[in-house]
């Protein structure tokens, strides 16, 4: 197996992607990706608005998580009212909905940057919370009809 | 070496005394449990309205009378007051007392302007025809959204109390725990207010009379 690996992988020795060195033998510059170093005043910008300190996040980071929240609403209502998408409509809604959640728990709730234990807690009450709601439907729409 | 069930007091990133016997804030702790509880609470009724969702006899159904348009400004409205929530946490817990108190009372205006929202909403639908003794549809709506509004309700007054509590100066940094724990309230009411809006008007707004019952006639109650 690990001979199959290097053959595809390696050639001679070195890696396919270990280019010829230039005859100034340069390194490469400091930064330089797929997008060269253009990137990096937004990820500045991202690592400002995140990075107040580790408990939570900056007010900007929560005004961007709110226009993100807002954006979602507006898919949703924008979703539900023009486009006319038959049984597809529920699962979208289900999964629009469900980011909301999680961004709200995470960012919002603090659960992202807080001790891991309280995401636990409520993590297995949603867990019961949605064995609950599961039994319920399925008591209810197949359990037969209450005897008068 | 202190036993076990001992409680002893740590000081939190932002120089607030925390009570523990777990290395966790027992308050914050308390109002995680409290939650989680409340997820089971909403979680059977929410099943109960599906359950029960086109199985109305009689009308008004919920194509004739819910006003997405309406609910989604007040969704919106709520989003917002967390939103607020969480930026009035974060200017308290940095000691900047005036935009904590102001952020504070935002979220108190935002969630008033949610609940008259909804009594417009209860009052329009009562107008119409729509109460909890009409129909299937109207108990499991008016039980499942009064019972969020009356969440929002106590949580506007403890924000309220909180809101004075900062004027006054009894909220400060080294006890902004007390608005952490508003505050996770407020952001749970607001993601149960996701799921409703989801399951109620979205889901369910196209609902229309089921076979074998009467449709309705507006006007006609």
């Amino acid at each position: 197996m690990s001979n199959f690996l290097n053959k595809i992988l390696y050639h001679d020795g070195q890696g396919w992607w270990d280019l010829p060195r230039t005859q100034w033998q340069e390194p490469n510059p400091k930064m330089e990706g797929p997008l060269g170093d253009g990137i990096t005043p937004i990820k500045r910008i991202w690592e400002i608005t995140t990075a107040a300190n580790l408990h939570h996040g900056t007010p900007w980071f929560y005004v961007l998580i709110g226009a993100i929240l807002s954006i979602i609403t507006i898919v949703e209502v924008w979703a539900f009212a023009w486009l006319f998408l038959g049984d597809l409509l529920v699962p979208l809604m289900l999964v629009l909905s469900l980011g909301k959640f999680v961004l709200v728990v995470g960012f919002f709730m603090h659960l992202k940057f807080d001790r891991k234990y309280y995401a636990w807690i409520f993590t297995a009450c949603m867990v019961i919370g949605i064995g609950i709601f599961v039994a319920l439907l399925l008591l209810l729409n197949y359990g037969g009809q209450v005897q008068q | 070496m202190a036993s076990a069930s001992a409680t002893y007091e740590i000081k939190s990133e932002h120089g607030e005394v925390i009570n523990t016997s777990t290395g966790l804030s027992n308050k914050k702790l308390l109002m995680w449990a409290f939650l989680g509880s409340d997820v089971m609470f909403f979680g059977s009724f929410i099943a109960t309205f599906l359950v029960y969702r086109n199985r109305s006899l009689v009308g008004p159904y919920p194509a004739d009378i819910l006003d997405i348009p309406i609910t989604s400004v007040s969704t919106f409205v709520l989003l917002m007051s967390s939103l607020a929530m969480v930026l009035a946490l974060s200017y308290v817990q940095d000691g900047r007392k005036k935009l904590g108190t102001f952020w504070i009372f935002a979220v108190v205006v935002l969630g008033a302007i949610f609940l008259l929202f909804q009594v417009y909403e209860f009052n329009h639908f009562a107008k119409v025809g729509l109460t909890p003794r009409t129909n299937l549809f109207g108990t499991t709506f008016f039980i499942l959204t009064g019972l969020h509004g009356a969440h929002v309700t106590l949580g506007v007054l403890w924000l309220m109390f909180l809101g004075f509590g900062s004027i006054k100066g009894t909220l400060r940094a080294d006890n902004a725990i007390d608005l952490e724990l508003a505050g996770l309230y407020w952001h749970f009411v607001d993601i149960v207010w996701i799921v409703i809006f989801t399951v109620i008007y979205l889901i369910s707004a196209r609902d229309v009379a089921p076979p074998g019952s009467v449709p309705w006639v507006p006007g006609a109650h």
